[in-house]
């Protein structure tokens, strides 16, 4: 369960302070599948990075599984990362240094699992790219560079995977190839997935949208189609 | 920690060309640290630092007199009672003339003359050059065993007889080593002959400079005997030598010559260091995303540093193991290149202490240097792959970062103070180097603000030249930094030769002699000169020398059995020759004092050189008393000299008034001034030895070239030091080319799409190069005269002049070698395609 409280994002602008979240609450059961639109500028990869723990709110509360996760240190974030939260972003932020495999396997390493390269390389196998393990990221397609950054951001089995504009480098087929293969990972492993997208048309297929405009919510409704 | 280590594989197996330049700066730093100490390792024991060899025996006493009664029998009274004594000899040494007895025999050589007597040697091994122990008998009837290079010299075989002073000696042998041979500078190859033999050649009658020794041997520890004998000897001007002791200093003396000179070397890995520093700043300001990744997959900061620390260390321990590699092929290049100057003994390859130093110094530097910008690791914020901000924050300073900078910074001091073997040497070392270094470094901040300013270039390629020294991320100041530093050093010891051989070029001296005559008798002085002026058709004036010792100075002995003057031997216990004459040279001033007038006087008056004043601690009105062969003479300082050695003819330390010293025993010496061709000369020279067969003649042209020969080998070695800073310097050059390149490619896309040509691209990067070279040899070459200048003043104390041939070619060499390497790194970047790069960004 994700229980925000009140959060709100400032950040300076030259000499004036810039609000980006202003007083957001909501709370997101585990398993949702969650859309968050808006317009560009509208602060919703800002909420999904709070949500990561990747940024610190300048008020208001983050709860994860009941833990604030707004009062912890770099250290103990990386923990929460390592151990509940996937991400996927738009410009799928692949070690250039590591192979497609390597890549995947990371995860693993950091939580020290035993049998790292055998789950690495089913991940590898779900994402359809078996042939493409040994290959570093200059040498994969778009498509082929999200589909290793979603089998690396599900390869610690997250309770929560945070996507954001994951298929906004991607053409058509290729972005639709993405959704799929993240929402059949979301059914099959229960995960809580937040997807910040533009594409209204990906929105709808979430079980719950909620629109931001401006730092604030504007609607929050569930789908009828998710 | 399984995950550091593969990673750390992982990473190094992608950023190994980029992290080359961190792995070549730490190799030539090493390399010369290790290098420099095995050449010195090898040099001392190649010389021979084992004292009790070199010295044949476990204690010595020695004189330039003959032992008195008195002396004998205070020798005595301590030997006889002592139990340790287990064998003595004598030995009585000098230099001398040889030549062939045969009279139609050409050539002429000087020998240093040992006459020896049974048990010898006392310590050590004395092996013939047929293989065969040495054997007294062969000196027996005036025999003479001879190093191979006398029969070489003189054309001689074995068998054979020579002519030294009065007497004729048969050659029965040569041999290859001598006992305590080793060490020091020879005036020419060694003769043995038997000591009673030495008084029938007359030398000891002329007043020679002759060294008697009585050696022990003990069967323990000397040093008991060697205090007692100190004690009763007190008074007189014998000296006592004990192994002991000698082996302590010369220990001392190498292992300082060893940490001063390894201090260049650590100026190349400190310099290194620079590059290391660099290298990393640019590494992690590169690695900025990668890092926000692992931060965003769960990895804390701790973790993802340990993995580029592992990194670095592991590229620092390759680093030095390839420094090592240098290290052996320079060794043999010195080998192979100097081989003949060095001794025949000297090995070349490493010395274990020395590669041991490097690893540790290798890896120490590495980890001291990139600490800093590894650290900046823990302010890479995972948010910045949502919104990449400007990363300000990474280089701000905080309170971790201040309290690693002074850990830097003593962990520099302390590896200087350790390399130096000294606190105060190794502190100045590290102030000298970053006041050095700062003083360049904004120089450079100067000097390209200047340039910034300079607007009005009417070339679009030479005003995107200069704003390419400004772009974000610019390694320009840091390049400045150390190729101006690498210039600096090689310009400096070059402006310093140039100075030093002008200073030392005899040939300007139209008063130095060509053949210096020693040792003539009274008797002989008329018969010498008229033989000589017959060949060399010049006005001859022979000069009285009267060989004495301080005894005291304004009554206070000078105690030579103190250690302070038993170190000090060669300023102010030794057998000083002096003179005396009514008038000064031409190349002498007065400083202080008065010059006597041209009577002869019954008191006893001196003049002393400033530099012996000063060690002596003389003024005027102070009194030395001098030993003249056991008689005491008192001098009172009336005036102080100093001489301008490059106009010189002799250089006497004190000159006495006339009225004294005509009475002293005394031996002239005559400077001949007049060139004699080659064959002429060697067949004068044989006529004077013929005649008078006590008389040494110096050639002072052999000894000028010796001295030549000397200055350029050591200016070769301090430039060939030098170059490794120049090379380390051009490194950092290479490797801030290649940090930021793909910016430059980046720019070059964007260019050429709105239409710029390879050939403008092209004169944009050569000009870039060529400003920044120019600018780097100006540093340098301004600074290095600044130096060049200071040191020839100051610290040499002669005349400095300058030299603008050299600091033209200093600032070009620079700026070409600079031009070449920037451009030669960069040019593939002018043959990208710009889509490829615009769309990857």
């Amino acid at each position: 369960m994700i229980e925000i409280k009140n959060i709100t994002k400032t950040v300076r602008s030259g000499a004036d302070d810039l609000t980006i979240l202003a007083d957001v609450s909501l709370e997101i059961p585990d398993g949702q599948f969650v859309a968050i639109t808006g317009a560009s500028g509208s602060g919703k990869s800002t909420l999904l990075g709070l949500i990561a723990g990747l940024d610190a709110p300048s008020s208001g509360e983050i709860l994860i599984d009941g833990e604030n996760i707004t009062v912890m240190n770099e250290d103990g974030l990386a923990r929460l990362r390592s151990d509940k939260l996937g991400f996927v972003f738009q410009s799928f932020h692949l070690i250039p240094s590591l192979t497609a495999f390597e890549n995947i396997l990371i995860p693993l390493e950091i939580r020290g699992e035993k049998d790292a390269k055998e789950r690495a390389s089913n991940l590898l196998q779900e994402v359809d790219l078996t042939n493409r393990g040994h290959h570093y990221p200059n040498e994969l397609s778009g498509g082929e560079q999200q589909r290793v950054a979603i089998a690396r951001a599900f390869a610690n089995n997250p309770k929560i995977l945070l996507a954001d504009e994951p298929t906004g480098n991607l053409d058509s087929r290729n972005g639709q190839h993405i959704f799929e293969l993240m929402t059949a990972l979301h059914d099959n492993k229960k995960t809580t997935l937040i997807l910040v997208t533009h594409d209204q048309e990906l929105a709808e297929k979430a079980e719950r949208q909620i629109r931001l405009r401006d730092g604030k919510i504007i609607s929050d409704k569930e789908n009828s189609q998710g | 920690m399984q995950f550091i280590f593969n990673l750390t594989i992982r990473e190094i197996r992608s950023s190994w060309r980029r992290l080359l330049f961190f792995f070549l700066c730490i190799a030539i730093g090493v390399g010369s640290v290790v290098a420099l100490r095995s050449l010195i390792q090898n040099l001392s024991l190649a010389v021979g630092t084992d004292a009790r060899a070199l010295l044949t025996a476990d204690f010595e006493i020695s004189s330039t007199n003959t032992f008195t009664p008195d002396d004998i029998s205070r020798i005595e009274s301590v030997i006889n009672k002592s139990t340790l004594i287990e064998a003595r000899n004598e030995t009585i040494t000098t230099a001398a003339m040889t030549r062939p007895s045969n009279a139609t025999q050409e050539g002429l050589q000087f020998v240093e003359l040992k006459g020896i007597e049974p048990p010898f040697p006392l310590v050590g091994t004395f092996n013939l050059s047929n293989g065969k122990p040495f054997d007294f008998k062969l000196l027996e009837n005036k025999g003479a065993v001879v190093a191979p290079l006398l029969l070489e010299k003189l054309n001689l075989k074995i068998g054979d007889k020579i002519r030294i002073g009065e007497a004729d000696f048969e050659i029965r042998a040569t041999f290859d080593e001598e006992p305590g041979g080793q060490s020091g500078f020879r005036l020419g190859p060694r003769v043995f002959i038997e000591k009673k033999a030495f008084e029938e050649t007359g030398l000891t009658r002329s007043g020679s400079r002759i060294r008697r020794r009585i050696l022990y041997r003990t069967s323990d520890n000397p040093t008991p005997v060697v205090k007692e004998l100190r004690e009763a000897l007190k008074g007189t001007i014998l000296t006592v030598q004990n192994y002991r002791e000698t082996q302590e200093n010369m220990g001392e003396q190498f292992v300082r010559t060893e940490n001063y000179l390894s201090l260049t070397g650590l100026l190349i890995l400190v310099l290194g260091g620079i590059g290391v520093w660099n290298v990393a700043r640019v590494f992690v300001e590169q690695k900025r995303k990668t890092v926000a990744v692992l931060k965003c997959l769960g990895a804390d900061s701790r973790k993802v540093i340990f993995v580029y620390l592992l990194q670095i260390l592991s590229l620092g321990l390759l680093g030095s193991l390839f420094g090592i590699v240098l290290a052996q092929l320079t060794m043999w290049f010195v080998g192979w290149r100097f081989g003949t100057e060095l001794p025949e003994k000297m090995s070349y390859n490493l010395a274990n202490s020395a590669v041991w130093q490097g690893m540790i110094l290798g890896i120490l530097i590495s980890l001291l240097f990139s600490l800093l910008p590894l650290l900046q690791i823990r302010q890479i914020k995972p948010s910045l792959l949502l919104r990449d901000t400007n990363n300000q924050q990474m280089r701000r300073l905080d309170w971790t970062k201040t309290l690693f900078a002074i850990f830097t910074l003593g962990g520099i001091l302390g590896i200087a103070v350790w390399q130096a073997g000294s606190w105060k040497v190794g502190t100045a070392f590290l102030v000298g180097l970053g006041v050095t270094s700062a003083i360049l470094y904004v120089a450079a901040i100067i000097l390209t603000k200047l340039l910034r300013q300079t607007k009005k270039f009417s070339s679009f390629s030479i005003s995107q030249a200069v704003n390419s020294l400004y772009r974000p991320g610019n390694q320009t100041r840091i390049v400045l930094l150390a190729v101006g530093l690498g210039a600096f050093v090689v310009l400096a010891v070059q402006s310093l030769q140039a100075n030093l051989v002008r200073e030392f070029d005899f040939t300007r001296n139209e008063k130095l002699p060509n053949l210096f005559m020693v040792d003539i008798q009274r008797s002989q002085i008329e018969g010498v000169k008229q033989l000589t002026a017959e060949v060399t058709k010049e006005e001859l004036n022979p000069v009285a020398t009267v060989r004495t010792r301080i005894a005291m100075v304004d009554g206070v002995p000078i105690d030579y059995q103190q250690k302070e003057v038993r170190q000090n031997q060669g300023q102010i216990g030794r057998e000083f020759a002096v003179t005396y004459r009514p008038k000064l040279e031409e190349n002498e001033t007065v400083i202080a004092g008065k010059w006597w007038d041209e009577n002869p006087s019954k008191e006893t008056e001196v003049s002393v050189v400033d530099d012996m004043a000063r060690t002596l601690k003389v003024g005027i009105g102070s009194v030395i008393t001098f030993d003249v062969l056991g008689r005491k003479i008192n001098a009172t300082v009336t005036s102080i000299r100093k001489i301008d050695v490059r106009n010189t003819r002799t250089v006497f330390m004190f000159v006495f008034r006339p009225g004294t010293l005509e009475i002293a025993p005394q031996t002239f010496a005559l400077p001949i001034i007049n060139k004699i061709p080659a064959v002429e000369r060697a067949r004068f020279q044989r006529r004077v030895i013929d005649a008078y067969p006590n008389v040494q003649i110096f050639d002072v042209q052999d000894i000028l070239t010796t001295v030549t020969k000397l200055i350029n080998n050591f200016v070769l070695a301090i430039s060939f030091v030098g170059s490794f800073v120049m090379l380390t310097g051009i490194l950092i050059l290479i490797g801030s080319v290649s940090l930021t390149k793909s910016q430059r490619i980046y720019e070059n896309a964007i260019l050429k799409t709105l239409g710029a040509k390879r050939g403008s691209l092209f004169t944009i990067l050569f000009t870039e190069y060529a400003i920044l070279g120019l600018l780097a040899g100006l540093i340098g070459a301004f600074f290095a005269t600044i130096l060049s200048f200071a040191v020839t003043k100051y610290i040499l104390e002669f005349d400095w002049e300058i030299d603008y041939g050299l600091i033209l070619i200093g600032i070009l060499v620079t700026a070409i070698l600079v031009t070449l390497v920037g451009t030669l790194a960069s040019f593939d970047v002018l043959f990208k395609k710009p889509l490829s790069i615009l769309r990857s960004q």
